[in-house]
């Protein structure tokens, strides 16, 4: 195959993009490692205090544990929910499936702000707010839409006919599910899983709406505390969200194999 | 008396009754009827979208029908899912489960008819002796060869020992050689247990080699079943006259036994009135270089004798064609094809050479308004 | 963000069942997605049209009745004016810069191969599962009085510090890198159509590079220039967080009035109307979109 060389601009031009684009990422992992009170460049010294602040932080650390719960909570329920739904909309194909996938989809499109919002206002009147199993729903809602898409995908890259065959062989519906469908779908369900908890755990707009000083997610006192002021903990933090987002990407890759879940 | 006896399940009449499938206006299937005998094998015929897998699909109860009956074994089919219908599938894709094992796959359907484990293993000792792949069974269906794989197919469709056996046109992924061998293959297992079979091919050289019935299904129509000689010798319509094997076709008016072309009149088999279609067999035809005395009527009936000039010769290994043009000089002319077997043409005919073609009235096949 | 796919037409069931029966399972699988939906989507999304004519009081609560107070204020209160073309101003603006931006990279990445080109799609991909306060923060960090750029600044010399925080300067250069991904990706999906020997054909019909770029690569790239475009200025008009952190309170944008108004102020009406307007903002911006690409063809 031939391979037509890079012009040198294009390189350079590209490399200096880039490098706009990793900045903030590269900026937060030395000033992590400041000695400082507050946040500035360079560092006076260095110290790993602000990793210790973190630990020691307890409106962080609580967020942090609610964050995680809540996140395994959703995926599970993302599931749930979306994997009878992907199969309804491939298997079975019901008149105006392809306007229900529409409309499943349609919370994408919607600006979290513009949901926040009309969340917050409709769980007001039910007096949900506040509440975890409000937060749940509408972390439910944000995830639901990348789960029942990546889903909906997985299905339709697997040949009906196997199903087909095992139905022949004498298994009913609910056999071939279980024996067949659903071990041929735990790549894209791996894939689905670590992209809903993701999604969930790095969810900050609606949240907002939803949340008070008493149920708060990282993201949303994370938020608060860089509104207040701007110190090197946040920069600690992020590293240590940073690592452990690599850290589940890279460990469901390595178990499950993403890599299979995305090229069929 | 061999291992083969031991899988031999009871076998199952067929009958189909009026069998139709519609897609909103559309009729893919059209009524169809046909009774398949124990232990026969039947070809479903027909070109893409002739309705021949749809049909299958209905069998086996993976599409629902329209309209009509299913009957196998004495047994209505209509309204019982597909997997209580103990009916065994070869898919054309072969459709083998990526996640098991050849051994797992084949005793998928054991399990579910809940054969204890020891039977499974048995059985599925047996099936695997039977294609031929003893020492496959803990392969993945990724590791296995095209033709493996549909061997893999085949055992497992047949370990259940169902009352039918379909197979969805299983040898079309397969290259040439290979079909050929899988061919012989599977209609010796298919004899040997003395299963009732449906065989789904667009390939009319594999449903006349394999099966004792052949049914050709035009536009969701049946056209005709019959042996494969009869399908050959005695086609019932002109699209089967033309489906299964070659022929040279002409278009004329008809008069009693004679119909009129533009460039002669040729003598033919039956009469009719009208507009008529007639063929001849490419076989059927003898070229000689014209200076020779063309045959004369016999106790074979009469001859039509065309002349012509040869256009191209195509050596094809056992056989030899030659296009022949006649009827130049009269307006309107056609391009005949002859056929002979290499080393069965004694007078040497080359290109460009004016020859005469014979062909016998009885060996033509008309199509039109019988008289 | 994906966009909705218009979904092939549905067929009977391909399964041995009567249709009936089928109809019944389907409508059992979907109910709970069609719960949630309905509760957590269509309600709230209706509810804010409704909520948008309602009175409220100055004390927030919320009376039994209806008025077209709230969208009046918008139209008379010149603030809601400067307020909506402050958004689209500034969200072109940072479409723009995004566009350039990230134009190289995708050029680039389109033409580069193998383990390289994964590691660098992996870098592009990366920062999109972080969430906004963590990359709004670096920026914070760069930005800021004491951050990067003031103490590079510093360094050459500067007498007083750049004042990139607070204000409309830091917010556009923060979203534009932070959208950047959304538009690497779009490009790379139009450069699909982009065959390298386009260029060579150019080329050896005595094209120079340039004129290969503008008259080849360019054109054909635009249905992916359209798209990520038009990704980028939603995105950007619905942003909050990034403009709420770096603005600092002082940047006045739709989502961030939407914010204060319902959260503050507890103007839910004035919130919800300010919410319609930006779903009215998308809506042109699609149809512009539509009009677009037909155009381009």
């Amino acid at each position: 195959m031939d391979e037509r060389p890079i012009s040198r601009a294009l390189k350079l031009t590209a490399a200096a993009m880039f490098l706009l684009l990793l900045a903030p990422l590269l900026v937060v992992l030395p000033m992590s490692f400041s000695g400082d009170a507050y946040l500035a460049f360079p560092p006076s010294s260095w110290s790993t205090r602000w990793y210790g602040a973190v630990f020691k932080n307890a409106r962080m650390v609580d967020a942090f544990f609610v964050s995680v719960k809540l996140g395994l909570a959703v995926t599970v329920l993302s599931l749930l929910v979306a994997v009878p739904a992907a199969y309804a909309l491939v298997r079975l194909r019901p008149k105006g499936g392809g306007w229900l996938l529409a409309l499943f989809t349609a919370p994408l499109l919607l600006p979290t702000i513009v949901l926040g919002l009309g969340l917050l206002i409709v769980f007001a009147s039910l007096g949900w707010l506040g509440s975890a199993w409000g937060l749940l729903l509408c972390h439910l809602i944000v995830t639901l839409p990348y789960a029942l898409r990546m889903l909906v995908t997985t299905l339709s890259t697997l040949p009906p006919a196997v199903e087909e065959a095992a139905a022949t062989l004498g298994a009913s519906p609910a056999v071939v599910f279980r024996r067949i469908t659903l071990p041929l779908m735990a790549p894209g369900i791996m894939a689905t899983s670590v992209l809903s908890f993701l999604v969930s755990f790095d969810e900050v707009v609606v949240s907002l709406f939803m949340t008070t000083p008493k149920l708060s997610t990282l993201p949303v006192a994370m938020f608060h505390h860089v509104e207040d002021r701007a110190d090197p903990m946040v920069a600690a933090l992020s590293v240590l969200l940073v690592a452990l987002t690599l850290v589940v990407v890279l460990v469901v890759d390595r178990t499950i194999g993403l890599g299979r879940a995305f090229v069929k | 008396m061999d291992r083969a006896s031991v899988m031999v399940s009871a076998p199952s009449h067929l009958g189909l009754r009026g069998l139709t499938k519609r897609y909103g206006s559309f009729v893919a299937v059209d009524g169809l009827s046909l009774d398949v005998a124990k232990g026969e094998m039947v070809a479903f015929l027909g070109p893409s979208g002739c309705g021949k897998t749809t049909s299958l699909r209905m069998i086996a109860g993976l599409t629902p029908a329209s309209a009509g009956e299913i009957v196998v074994g004495g047994r209505e089919l209509s309204g019982v899912k597909a997997h209580q219908r103990d009916i065994g599938v070869v898919f054309q894709n072969y459709a083998l489960f990526p996640h098991m094992t050849v051994a797992e796959n084949i005793a998928f359907g054991l399990e579910m008819r809940r054969c204890s484990r020891a039977e499974r293993t048995q059985r599925v000792a047996e099936a695997l002796r039977l294609v031929h792949l003893e020492g496959l069974d803990k392969r993945k269906p990724a590791e296995l060869s095209g033709g493996q794989q549909q061997r893999v197919a085949l055992a497992r469709a047949l370990v259940i020992r169902p009352s039918i056996l379909l197979l969805d046109e299983p040898l079309s992924n397969l290259d040439a050689k290979l079909r050929e061998e899988m061919r012989n293959e599977i209609r010796d297992i298919q004899q040997r247990l003395g299963i009732t079979a449906i065989f789904v091919t667009h390939d009319q050289g594999e449903a006349l080699a394999m099966c004792d019935k052949v049914a050709v299904l035009n536009q969701g129509r049946l056209d005709q079943v019959g042996t494969p000689e009869d399908l050959y010798e005695r086609p019932a319509t002109p699209f089967v006259a033309s489906f299964v094997g070659r022929g040279n076709w002409f278009e004329g008016d008809a008069c009693g036994a004679r119909v009129e072309l533009p460039w002669g009149t040729l003598a033919v088999a039956r009469p009719c009135t009208g507009r008529a279609r007639l063929m001849v067999r490419p076989h059927r035809i003898r070229i000689e270089p014209q200076r020779l005395q063309p045959p004369a009527a016999g106790s074979d009936g009469e001859w039509n004798t065309l002349l012509g000039t040869v256009e191209r010769v195509v050596y094809a290994g056992d056989l030899v064609q030659y296009e022949v043009r006649v009827g130049a000089g009269a307006g309107a002319n056609a391009a005949v094809t002859v056929e002979r077997s290499t080393g069965a043409q004694r007078e040497p005919v080359a290109v460009g050479m004016p020859v005469s073609l014979s062909f016998l009235a009885a060996d033509t096949l008309v199509f039109g308004n019988g008289g | 963000m994906t966009v909705a796919a218009a979904i092939a037409p549905t067929r009977p069931a391909k399964t041995g069942q009567p249709v009936a029966t089928t109809a019944l399972t389907a409508a059992t699988l979907l109910l709970p997605i069609v719960a949630i939906n309905t509760l957590g989507f269509l309600v709230p999304v209706f509810n804010l049209l409704l909520m948008s004519m309602r009175k409220v009081e100055a004390s927030g609560a919320l009376l039994d009745a209806w008025t077209a107070a709230s969208w009046l204020k918008l139209f008379v209160d010149g603030f809601y004016l400067q307020l909506l073309w402050n958004t689209v101003r500034v969200s072109a603006l940072i479409t723009l810069l995004t566009l350039l931006a990230s134009y190289p990279i995708a050029l680039y990445l389109h033409r580069s191969r193998g383990t390289w080109r994964n590691l660098l799609l992996v870098l592009v991909i990366a920062p999109l599962l972080t969430s906004a306060v963590v990359r709004t923060y670096g920026w914070i960090a760069i930005l800021s009085d004491q951050g990067v750029l003031n103490a590079a600044a510093r360094a050459l010399g500067a007498g007083a510090p750049l004042r990139l925080m607070f204000n409309e300067v830091g917010v556009v250069i923060g979203l534009t890198e932070i959208l950047m991904p959304y538009m690497i990706l779009s490009l790379l999906a139009g450069f699909g159509r982009l065959d390298p020997r386009l260029e060579e054909a150019a080329a050896s019909l005595g094209a120079g590079p340039f004129a290969v770029f503008r008259r080849v690569v360019l054109p054909l790239s635009l249905p992916g220039v359209a798209l990520g475009s038009l990704l980028a200025f939603v995105l950007s008009v619905s942003s909050f967080i990034t403009p709420k952190l770096l603005g600092g309170g002082r940047v006045f944008l739709l989502a961030t009035e939407i914010y204060d108004q319902a959260i503050v102020t507890l103007n839910w009406p004035l919130a919800a109307t300010l919410s319609i307007v930006v779903l009215l903002v998308f809506g042109l911006a699609l149809a512009a979109y539509g009009r677009v690409v037909r155009r381009i063809g």
